[in-house]
Order: structure tokens, then sequence, then C-alpha cells
């Protein structure tokens, strides 16, 4: 087998060719793995905070709180089913929460949809992972409200002592910022249920019924005996299964389009790395001539052209994966699809999406290297070596 | 012979690589026009914005609307309107197929005259004023769901839950404009109104109003929200430009990025260009020498080199425009119409785009031969005649 320095050596020689086609690849490497860090980012925005305890119903035929409205009295009867955690003093963990958007300006300029979500006082019981960073929780009953961590610097005026202006004299005092293990609730402002209710004409109504399992086995058992009980009219889902579904449209719209980018892309790269790959076997004919002399066969000449090409990919795959773990530094907030208000979440990387990434470049290293390699086999060596 | 035919032969000198420089290049000019048409796309709803419509919301939340009163009482009190409409969201499923996506709207009866651009046969308007569940809907949704007047369909209500029937009146039509969504499914806003429960019972989503003097619509819109300023609910109205704008301000992070990888590509581009170049360059040191020789001027040589780089740029940027016409508009923009109409009403490729891209070409070309091309042209005369390539 030819040894691999030998290719290497080849790829340092002609620095700024490899420079050029391997920066080609990197920057098709660094779109694709950018944007799937992107997509997987809004997945985990909604996957994060959940409870295999956890779950949530809403009205038949909703499938995002917004659109869901239950009367409130649901919420004792979901709380009286099979399989559902009690509190210490013995009361069902069940929750009515009611989700409204309210327009409010950006500090950036423009306006966004941002989500209020009114709950009751023993909320805590079923979101264990939520902690107040600043000021204070809301006390219950009253008009004040605290704001999400990754939403507070997207909106104007989200701060501590604040006060927001939702209808006239129906103004709510901001007191607290809390987090929630960088979770979609973070883009969200929290106040009490009823005042809630009241501030949007909404009394008697939740969005949503948030119930705590003994054990996620129990999903079966409760989820059977509310379809057995028609008045209900509710569809439930494992919070862990719901919280895909809030962002599905969203990560695929992402993905698809950076799938379709990264393909042009990618294509535009082979040809990069093909162009240069020929160029060099053009000019090493006489190498080439003489490898195949002194006894190496048309299969390991192939190989190793092959191979360097593959390499001549990875180092620009290695650098544009590289360069794409920077943007996790990088917060992005955009109007989620499916529920129509605005979410904040980073490029969030995987191992799988490097993997695939790197994975990328060679499968490009290999498509360009093929068609130079197959031809440097062909080679006939006495020809290559009177010099062509 | 002159120069730029030397420069136009030197280009055929390696087939393979001319060809394959010219293919990457026109995948390049290629992913910059979808990349384009897909931000042109997005902005259309604010392009063709009518000048003479405004919008009139709830000033704190989309969802939540109006009282209906609020409708007579900009038609009378406010000058300068000429007429006035509503609708809401009405959010329904397609009963047969839930993923078959279509805007479905509720509307007044005259929602027609205050969209003149869409336009609907007068008896087909009069069937559905006189018809409570009657419905007009767009003739690319009526070919696609094969609906014919007469028809009995049923909707599955999700913001207004339970099986909604209706009878299809007609379709509408936009021939003179294609901005338009052909796809959307108009119901009367009082058959959705005489069903909700009581507490949803006469609101209006929102408003619209034309305005007699386009030039006037801003004074319009601010002497509309002044009538409500101090009511419980208040209004915020605004052009639907203005309207259009912000709905596309949600999506703002994702517009940039498109525009950001648009040149992205370029870049991938002159990437391949000057990689081209430079390796010819380095090849033909010897000839250049020659030429030098015989008295050529560096900068005649420098020139032809950059001629041939905007030569080959110019034929991948005229390849990628070619493609683009069957590839971008017909097949993705004819299917991105059809089955995502109220998304992107018209996919299509801009004259600016066009433009752009067969200038944007030669000028990459030139710029990505510039370095390899002063250098072949410093090089002293004798130690390039001393290379042999």
């Amino acid at each position: 087998v030819i040894p691999i320095a030998y290719n290497v050596r080849n790829l340092a020689v002609r620095k700024a060719t490899t420079a050029a086609a391997a920066a080609g690849l990197g920057l098709v490497v660094f779109v694709f793995a950018s944007v799937m860090m992107l997509a997987n980012g809004v997945k985990q925005a909604t996957h994060r905070a959940v409870d295999p305890n956890g779950v949530i119903a809403l009205r038949k035929g909703s499938s995002v709180e917004i659109e869901s409205g239950l009367d409130e009295s649901s919420v004792a009867l979901l709380g009286a089913m099979p399989g559902v955690a009690r509190s210490a003093a013995g009361q069902p963990l069940a929750v009515g929460e009611l989700v409204v958007l309210v327009i409010l300006d950006k500090r950036e300029g423009g306006l966004s949809n941002v989500v209020i979500r009114g709950v009751p006082e023993n909320v805590l019981a079923l979101r264990p992972s939520l902690r107040v960073k600043e000021g204070r929780a809301p006390r219950p009953g009253t008009n004040e409200v605290m704001v999400g961590s990754s939403i507070r610097p997207r909106i104007q005026g989200l701060d501590p002592g604040k006060v927001l202006e939702i209808r006239k004299n129906r103004p709510l005092q901001i007191v607290g910022v809390f987090e929630d293990d960088s979770s979609s609730n973070e883009s969200e402002i929290w106040g009490d249920l009823h005042v809630v209710q009241a501030a949007f004409a909404q009394q008697g109504t939740v969005s949503s019924v948030r119930v705590r399992l003994e054990s996620p086995g129990a999903f079966d058992r409760f989820a059977a005996a509310v379809a057995a009980t028609p008045q209900l009219h509710l569809n439930t889902w494992r919070e862990s299964e719901f919280g895909d579904r809030q962002t599905q449209g969203t990560a695929i719209f992402l993905s698809g389009m950076g799938t379709l980018v990264a393909l042009l892309f990618s294509i535009g790269a082979v040809i990069g790395a093909m162009i240069t790959m020929h160029a060099t076997v053009e000019q090493r004919q006489r190498e080439i001539g003489t490898l195949r002399a002194i006894g190496f066969t048309r299969t390991q000449v192939l190989a190793s052209f092959l191979l360097e090409s593959i390499v001549l990919a990875l180092v620009g795959g290695v650098f544009g994966a590289g360069a794409s773990l920077l943007m996790s530094l990088k917060r992005i907030s955009m109007m989620n699809v499916s529920t129509w208000s605005e979410l904040s979440f980073k490029f969030e990387p995987t191992p799988g999406i490097l993997l695939a990434a790197i994975a990328l470049a060679v499968v490009m290293g290999a498509c360009g290297g093929l068609l130079p390699a197959v031809r440097t086999a062909r080679i006939n060596p006495i020809q290559a070596m009177r010099g062509a | 012979v002159t120069l730029w035919t030397i420069a136009a032969r030197n280009t055929l000198r390696k087939r393979f690589r001319t060809t394959m420089t010219v293919l990457g290049g026109a995948v390049a000019v290629l992913a910059f026009i979808m990349l384009r048409t897909v931000l042109d796309a997005w902005n259309v709803g604010v392009a063709y914005a009518a000048k003479d419509r405004l919008s009139t919301r709830n000033k704190v939340s989309f969802g939540v609307g109006m009282p209906k009163r609020y409708v007579d009482e900009i038609a009378t009190k406010v000058q300068g309107v000429k007429n006035v409409t509503y609708c809401d969201w009405f959010g329904a499923k397609w009963a047969k197929d839930p993923n078959e996506s279509f805007s479905n709207i509720a509307c007044a009866d005259n929602a027609f005259e205050v969209y003149p651009e869409l336009e609907v046969d007068p008896a087909a308007l009069a069937r559905w004023k006189a018809d409570k569940t009657g419905a007009i809907v767009g003739d690319m949704l009526a070919k696609k769901l094969g609906l014919h007047v007469g028809d009995t369909v049923t909707l599955e209500g999700s913001f207004y839950p339970g099986d909604w029937q209706f009878t299809i009146q007609g379709t509408y039509t936009a021939p003179r404009q294609a901005a338009v969504d052909r796809s959307t499914f108009f119901l009367r806003w009082d058959y959705k109104n005489d069903r909700v429960p009581e507490r949803q019972k006469d609101n209006a989503g929102w408003i619209f109003a034309r305005v007699d003097d386009a030039s006037r619509s801003a004074e319009v819109a601010r002497a509309i929200d002044r009538i409500f300023e101090d009511r419980e609910i208040q209004t915020a109205t605004m052009s639907e430009r203005a309207a259009n704008n912000l709905l596309l301000g949600g999506v703002s992070a994702v517009l940039d990025a498109v525009d950001v990888v648009s040149f992205i590509i370029l870049a991938i581009m002159m990437l391949i260009l000057g990689n081209t170049i430079a390796m010819s360059v380095r090849e033909r040191i010897a000839e250049f020498g020659v030429l030098r020789a015989i008295g050529f001027p560096s900068r005649q040589i420098s020139a032809f080199i950059i001629g041939e780089a905007m030569l080959v740029a110019l034929f991948a940027g005229l390849l990628g425009l070619g493609l683009s016409f069957p590839l971008v508009q017909m097949a993705m923009g004819k299917w991105l119409e059809e089955n995502v109409g109220h998304l992107f009403p018209s996919f299509r490729i801009s004259v600016p785009t066009m433009i752009g891209a067969i200038l944007i070409a030669p000028a990459l070309g030139a710029f990505a031969s510039l370095l390899p091309a002063i250098r072949a042209g410093k090089i002293p005369v004798t130690e390039a005649l001393r290379r042999t390539a």
C-alpha cells in the first residue's frame, strides 16, 4: 500500500490549491452543521424541563395550547382520573393553565408575539425544574408576574420593577425573572391564572390541563379513562411527545431548508475538489508512472489518490465542523410557526451532528476524487515516465 | 488575434477543467438564485401590499379581536374611509385529510369589495351573499381538492370546535396580481358567529378599511385608533404594508440567515474559480515569459488572465440562470404555489435577481483572478522563461 504520508505531503506542497479546495468543502460542512444544530436547538427548547410523569390535555382537535379552550371544571375531573399523583396534603396534582399571546415591542425594534401564561398557585408542584433567578415569585391572586430569562433581553421593559400595560387600567407588575433548564418556558411571562383570565375576558377558561402521574407507566390507564369520558372531549399527550409537536413545523422547516442548501452547495464543492484532484493527477503523471513501474498495482494507485481526496475533504470538514461549534455561542430568536409565538433557542451541537458533518465531508471528498483517481489508475507507466 | 480571442481560446485548452469550472459556477449561481427567490417570495406580501388599505387589530393581542360594533363606528365616524370589512382567522382543518393545509377565513359578505384584486363571478357572489353556509374558494384550491359549485364539504374546527358544513358557491381568481394566495377558503363570518358560544360572539378579529385617498392613509389610521383610545379594548391600525412587514418580522432571523447563506455560496464559487485560474496560471508561467519577451506589457498579460476568468464565470452565470428556470421556477415554484400557496403565493425569479446573477458572475471571476493575474504580470521575464511546468 502506498503510505498515506505520500498524499499528505503532496497536499502540503500545493498549499494554496489545497487550502482553496478545502475551504470550499469546509464552508459546506459549516452551513450543514449549523443548520442541523439550529433545528436541534429548536427541538431541545421544548424537550427540556419535561417531566416523564407529566401529561398535558387539550381540547380535541387542538394541537397547540393557543388553539385550545377548556372549561375550568375539567381540571377537577382530570384530577380524579386513575393514576394521578397526589401531593403530601392529598390533593391531586392537576393544574389548569391559560395561554394568551400579547404583542410587545422588541428591544431591537418591531413587534413580537409573547406568551403570557396564567398559572394557579400550586403550579410549582408540576414544574420542579423552575427556579426564580432574580427578584421573587409573584404572590398568588395578585397582578404580579415573572418573566422568563430568555425573553427578557428580547423585549422592551421586561425588567423587575416595571409594569406591563395589558388593558387599560389592568397593569401587570413584574416582580421576578425565572429560569427553567433553558426550555421554551423561558420565552414566556407567567402570572396568576385568575388575573390573566380576567385581563383577557376569559373567566372560567383554561387552555390546557397539566397532570402529574404516579409513574410513566400509568399513562395508558389514565388516557383510557379520559377517552372513556366523552363529555371531557380531550386529547392527552405525555409532556415529552407534546413538546415535539410544538416545534415540529419549525424544526422541519429549518432542517429541510438546510438540507436543500447543503445539497446544492455540496455539488459545487465536489466539483471544486474534482478540479483540484484532476489538476494534481495531470501534474504528477511522471510520479504516477514511477509508482506503477516499481510495482504498485492499479488498485493501490487508485486507492491512494482517492485517499488523498478524502484527506483533503477531511481537513475542510474538520475546520467547517469546528467553526460551526462557535455558533453555539449565539442565540436565535424567531417565531415558532406552530405556536405563533416568539421562541428563543441556541445552536445546539450533538456528537451525531458533528459526525454527520464530517461524514458529509468524506463523501464529498470521495465523490470528487473518484473520477481523477480512476484516470490515474489507467495511466500507462511507460508513456507517463517518458513525460506526457 | 486580439487578447480577447486568446483569452477565449485559452479556456478550451483544458476542456475538462473548464467544463467542471463552468458547472461548479453554474450550481453556485443556481443556489444563489434559489435563495434570493425564497427571500423575494417571503417579501411578496410587503412588495405588493395595497396602498389604500388599512388593517385594524386589537392593540394587545392578535388572537383576541375587537367588538364587532367597532366596524360600524369606523364606517360612520371616520372621514375618508371608502368601505370596511372584517375577518376572523377560522383555522379549521380539511376533515377528509387534516394534513391538507390551506387558509380558511371567516369574512363579512362585503369582503370582496375591500379586496378587489380577488375576482369573483357576480352570480357566485350573489349566491354567497344569499347562503350563510356558502363558501368561496380560490381556484387553485378548488382544482387541488376537486371542488365544484354546489358541493357540500366539511371542515373540522380547532379554535372553533366541531364539524362545519359548507356549500361551495363559487371560486375566486386573481388575474391582475400574481402575489395573491389562490388557495384560501372564505366562509361567512355570520355563520361562524351564530354557532360560537356566547363569550366568543360578535367579535371581529381584524377590521380592514379602504381609504378614498391613499396619501391620507396614515391620517385615517390615526383617526381610527383615536376613537377607541379610551375604551377598554384599544386598537392598532396600520397600512397593509406595515402589517405584512410585522408578520415577517417574526421570521426575520431565518430571512437574515438565508441572506447570509446566499452570499456564502458566492464565496464558494469564487474559491472554485480562483483555484482554477491559479492552477492554469501556474502551468503557463513559461508562456507568459515568452509573451513578455516578445513585447507584451505585463498589464496586458494580467488583463487577459482576468478576461479568461470573466468569460468562464459569465458562462457559469448564464448556465446557472438557464437551469434556474426549469428547476427553481417551474418545478420548485410551481409545487410551492400549488401546495403551500398560503405561505408562497408567488414563487418566481425576479428581474433584479436575474440581472444580479448575470452581473455578479463575471465580477466574481474578475475578483477571483485578480491575485494570480497580478502575480503572473509581476514575475521577471527571465525567471518565467526558465520555468517549465
